[in-house]
Parts: C-alpha cells; sequence; structure tokens
C-alpha cells in the first residue's frame, strides 16, 4: 500500500516536472527563438530541399520590424494549418507587378478559389492576364515570393499575405544532413535579398 | 537569529520558484486553450459592450482550443482576430461567411458580389459603423485569436453571447425572396 502510494506520489511528481518543462520550451519557441526543419524547393539557392534547419528569431512575430528582403516564416494564408517561409519582396504602399513571365493563368481549376477578386464568368477568367497585372499592397500586408519563382506557391497565387500571419523572421540556416556531426554540416547567416536598383533607394533596404 | 531567517527566506525562495515554474503553464494554456477577452470599442454595439460610454467593458471567454481551423467556425460566432490592417491591434467581430460563399457587401465596398476564397471568412460588426470585412475584404482563418463563447463580466449581464448583425449570404438572401 505505501509502497504503491510513494510510486504514484514519484510518477506524478516526473510528470509535473515534464509538463512544466515541456511549456517552459513552447513558450521559448514562442516568443524568443525556435529551432525547426525546412523543406521544400521553393527557397533552393537559400535553403536546402531537405535537412536544412532554420533558426527562427520570435521577436520578428506579426511582422514587427521586418525590412524588405527579409526570410520570413509564415502560416499560409489560404491554407492556416501549413507553415510557408518566403523572402518578403514588397512592402505596404509598393506596387507590385505580379509574375509576367507566367503569361497566361493556367490550370483554373486548381486554385481559382485563391484569387481574391470580384466573382467572374469562367470565360472572363480564362481570357484575362491575371499574371501580367499590377496589385497595391495594403495597409498591414506585404508580398511574398519563394526564391525559386519556377517553383513557389506564394503571392502570385494567394495575394497579400497579412503582417498578422508572420511568426518570425530566419536569421540563420544549419545544413546538418547526417545525423552524426561529420563535416558536411553548416550554418550561415541568412542575408537581406534586398538590392535596390535605384541609387537613391539605396538606404531604404537594411 | 540568522537560523530562523535563513530558513524562511530558504521556504519563500522555494515557493517562489515553484510558482515561476508554473507560469510558463499558465501561458500555454491562456495562448491555447481559453482565456479572458475583454472587448474594447462599439463595433459590436449593441450585441457587446451595449453602454456607449465604455465605462463597462464587456469580458467574455476567448475559447482558443483549434480555433484557426475553419471547420471549428461557424456563421454567426463571435471571434477575436488579429487586424488585418495593423497587426498589433485586435478586432472582435462576428463571422457572416465562410469560405465558398457569395456575399453582398455593403457601404464601403463597392462590388456587387464577392466571393470568400478556401479558408477565408467574411467578418462584420454588428453596428452598422464598424471596420469590418466590407473594409478590407475576406479575412484569413489564420488570423482568429479565439471565439467568443460567454459573457462573464459585467455581473449583470453573465449569458450566451446573444445574436446580432445582417445575413449577407446571397444563397439565404434569396431563400427568403429578398
Amino acid at each position: 500500500m505505501s509502497a504503491a502510494f510513494k510510486f504514484a506520489k514519484e510518477g506524478g511528481r516526473v510528470v509535473s516536472y515534464a509538463v512544466r518543462a515541456v511549456a517552459f520550451l513552447h513558450l521559448f519557441s514562442m516568443n524568443v527563438y525556435e529551432f525547426s526543419s525546412t523543406s521544400g524547393d521553393s527557397m533552393l539557392p537559400t535553403l536546402q530541399v531537405s535537412n536544412d534547419y532554420a533558426i527562427v528569431d520570435k521577436r520578428y512575430k506579426y511582422g514587427r520590424n521586418v525590412k524588405i528582403g527579409d526570410v520570413i516564416v509564415a502560416r499560409k494564408p489560404n491554407a492556416p494549418e501549413s507553415w510557408v517561409c518566403k523572402r518578403i519582396t514588397g512592402m505596404a504602399g509598393d506596387i507590385i507587378l505580379i509574375d509576367p513571365s507566367k503569361g497566361t493563368l493556367t490550370g483554373l481549376d486548381d486554385d481559382d478559389w485563391s484569387e481574391m477578386k470580384e466573382i467572374k464568368t469562367r470565360e472572363e477568367i480564362e481570357h484575362s492576364d491575371n499574371y501580367n497585372n499590377y496589385v497595391i499592397v495594403p495597409e498591414g500586408h506585404c508580398w511574398v515570393t519563394g526564391d525559386n519563382l519556377t517553383d513557389s506557391v506564394d503571392s502570385r497565387t494567394y495575394s497579400v499575405l497579412p503582417m498578422g500571419l508572420i511568426s518570425g523572421k530566419i536569421t540563420h540556416a544549419w545544413y546538418i544532413p547526417h545525423l552524426w556531426p561529420i563535416g558536411d554540416q553548416y550554418l550561415r547567416e541568412l542575408e537581406n535579398g534586398y538590392k535596390p536598383e535605384h541609387p537613391t533607394e539605396r538606404n531604404q533596404g537594411r | 537569529m540568522t537560523f530562523t531567517n535563513y530558513s524562511a527566506l530558504k521556504y519563500t525562495l522555494k515557493q517562489t520558484l515553484v510558482f515561476l515554474s508554473w507560469v510558463p503553464v499558465l501561458y500555454v494554456i491562456n495562448e491555447h486553450v481559453a482565456f479572458v477577452g475583454v472587448v474594447e470599442g462599439l463595433s459590436m454595439k449593441p450585441t457587446l459592450n451595449p453602454e456607449s460610454n465604455g465605462a463597462k467593458l464587456d469580458h467574455v471567454v476567448l475559447w482558443k482550443w483549434n480555433c484557426k481551423s475553419i471547420q471549428n467556425l461557424n456563421v454567426n460566432d463571435v471571434v477575436f482576430l488579429r487586424s488585418p490592417i495593423n497587426p498589433e491591434t485586435v478586432y472582435v467581430k462576428r463571422i457572416k461567411a465562410k469560405q465558398g460563399d457569395l456575399v453582398v457587401p455593403r457601404y464601403p465596398d463597392t462590388r456587387s458580389r464577392v466571393l470568400v476564397p478556401v479558408n477565408h471568412l467574411w467578418v462584420e460588426g454588428d453596428n452598422i459603423h464598424s471596420i469590418d470585412s466590407n473594409t478590407y475584404g475576406p479575412i484569413s482563418s489564420g488570423l482568429i485569436i479565439g471565439k467568443a463563447v460567454y459573457i462573464i463580466w459585467p455581473w449583470t449581464r453573465i449569458g450566451p453571447i446573444p445574436t446580432g448583425g445582417r445575413e449577407c449570404r446571397e444563397s439565404r438572401l434569396s431563400e427568403r425572396g429578398g
């Protein structure tokens, strides 16, 4: 009897410590720093397809102090349970040319839900040139694209991203191909990718 | 003399540390399960904050568990959401249409019909003087912070959230012949 009681008490103690430890880690990873794996080829020259780990600075949550050219982690507006990692290529007030290289919009059967626009007839949609258009980024939003434009689902599909969906900015990335730390791994700082084209813009980026 | 002081100090320190170690647990519960939300502003009048002087702010139970998934959000639910215009502010609005609904918008929106995209919601304030989806369009369900389920303060108003607002889905409007 007393042995069983002692066992239960010790078990409760262990569970209580575990709950507090997990909660603390969660608080830390929500508000300070998070270390998480990335996958996919939409950020290809910057982040590897697999085995790449991102160090996310959560002080940039909700887009606080983010600048054009930063790599951010955000919830996908049209699928909030999934997270994407993209580069900011337009801030509020910027006028964006969506993507003239895509030509006319094809494959509408898959993603016409994601277009934020007035309802049109199917014929009108098929004959309009949706990607060869300009968008003004509204207040509190930003324009995000992957670095690998040919294989990226980004603002060109789901339009502007509300800053409230941003969870942090990736400051470092760590490529760890093997569980055992031998040779190939490397840690690098992700740079702001904004290159101003006009000399007068030069001070705005960084 | 020092012996007693020392043990009392040790006891206090230990209790403080035990309390501090539970703070993250409280944080996780407040962030992911439930919390108390305070309604500010008049955009939900007369459902919430019916008195215009703003002296008695309504406090509601804010249910946060799994609230970002569209399956758990229904038309006529009152929700707290992160503003799409300024992410540092929080709005209280009522869901008026979900993904796939055709909406008949009102004043600031000049379009005749709006289609709500997948995983998006159309939100409006019960007060006609409200900055809502008629200004900023449909919002992603990822911006939802929680669902208001019960008024708990002031005590004269304890009870479930009353209904309110207008019908704006075109399918329902045509059913009623209007």
